[in-house]
């Protein structure tokens, strides 16, 4: 199982251009970050063109890891988010199969992929918990689904500077939480 | 370290929105602007980025086919990679260590500050081209892992920066698929949100400053 040292040496290595680091950090983070792209875009298609992006920009990027000061999951996880958001954005319908794209992949995890994120997930929650529900909810969908300011406030039946206006309050709230 | 409080409380929720990806395309590219040349601002990015990660723990994992693998090594590397010839492959080795030592240095030093990246690409994939820009020293770093120009014609980058009228002439591409083209002085800035177009000409290039043959390939240029 891969631990979080070894993910670190992975890009370290692959930033050198060595393909082999390349295709053990491939094996050990592919299935994660697949699953980013997937939850984000909910097409199958459409997550695999993006986990391609993601790779390659890996690949290209790594070398510049080093001096980033991300942990190497943040950092895989960011980019694979962003770029499965970009593709998101640049489409025009959404998809709606959702329960397709996870009956298709019906894979469990492996060990390797058992992992990575061991972090201080009671910290978010506990600062999103300091939030009002709603507030806390709208972050969630934003970074787990990609919801624009349109989509949440559609969905919070509240009008688009309402929305703006709550979630940069919240924001502000929610950084000096994560900061003490 | 760079902490919260050495920022203003705008741009906190301004860096927060970006990570959070709800910046409209206008917003995002202006931010992204101002993070290229602020280290400070870059860190309270990252601040962001590793406090949501742990929500990223409910992205279940699903393991991809393995045809995306084998489409990404084609990608970064070119379809051929696994079925060289010990001389072909030997002689490839050649060219990469040569290669190595006079753009290497371009292509693999250390990058402090941010980097953008293009992949310019024809719509079937038949040309591929891998750009990446260092703004720090002005210079594209490019890698041609699918297609060529065809006999007796040579392919041209061009620059089409947001807004502007007309593409701008960034140089024929060498011949090698590992090459660097520096950017001049007065399009440096304009290359965040621009798109980077390849186009069919005769050999010299454009003989009207606009291109003259086929437009085979594009791609934006986006912050990595």
């Amino acid at each position: 199982m891969a631990t979080i040292a070894d993910i670190e040496g992975m890009i370290l290595r692959t930033g050198r251009g060595d393909r082999a680091a390349f295709s053990l950090l491939y094996e050990a983070t592919s299935a994660k970050l697949f699953g980013v792209c997937l939850r984000v875009l909910n097409n199958r298609a459409e997550a695999e063109d993006a986990l391609q992006d993601v790779y390659v920009k890996v690949w290209q990027k790594a070398s510049g890891y080093a001096v980033n000061g991300y942990s190497p999951m943040t950092w895989l996880i960011t980019v694979a988010r962003n770029l499965a958001i970009d593709k998101l954005r640049a489409r025009k319908a959404p998809a709606k199969n959702i329960e397709d794209a996870y009956d298709l992949a019906d894979n469990g995890p492996t060990p390797e992929m058992a992992v990575v994120q061991k972090s201080e997930r009671a910290q978010i929650d506990g600062c999103l918990d300091e939030l009002d529900p709603t507030h806390a909810d709208a972050v969630r969908g934003a970074y787990l689904m990609g919801d624009t300011y349109q989509d949440l406030a559609d969905r919070a039946g509240v009008p688009i500077n309402t929305m703006r206006t709550w979630l940069r309050r919240s924001l502000a709230k929610l950084k000096g939480c994560l900061s003490r | 370290m760079t902490q919260a409080g050495d920022h203003d409380k705008d741009d906190i929720s301004l860096v927060g929105e970006y990570a959070l990806h709800l910046l409209d395309a206008g917003e995002r590219l202006a931010f992204e602007k101002r993070l290229a040349g602020d280290p400070s601002l870059r860190a309270l990015l990252r601040e962001w980025d590793e406090g949501f990660v742990s929500l990223a723990d409910q992205f279940e994992e699903v393991i991809p086919p393995p045809r995306a693998k084998s489409a990404i090594d084609a990608r970064l590397f070119g379809p051929a990679t696994a079925r060289f010839s010990l001389r072909a492959g030997v002689l490839a080795l050649a060219v990469v260590a040569a290669l190595a030592f006079f753009v290497g240095p371009v292509l693999w030093n250390t990058p402090d500050g941010p980097l953008y990246v293009a992949d310019i690409a024809a719509q079937d994939r038949t040309l591929v081209v891998e750009a990446t820009f260092d703004p720090d020293t002005a210079v594209i770093a490019i890698n041609r892992t699918a297609g060529a120009a065809t006999t007796g014609r040579v392919l041209e980058l061009w620059l089409i920066a947001e807004g502007a009228p007309a593409p701008v002439s960034l140089g024929v591409m060498p011949e090698a698929p590992l090459a660097t083209i520096a950017v001049p002085e007065d399009l440096r800035t304009a290359m965040l949100g621009a798109t980077l177009a390849i186009s069919d000409e005769p050999l010299g290039g454009s003989p009207t400053g606009a291109p003259t043959g086929a437009v085979l390939a594009a791609g934006s240029i986006t912050l990595l």
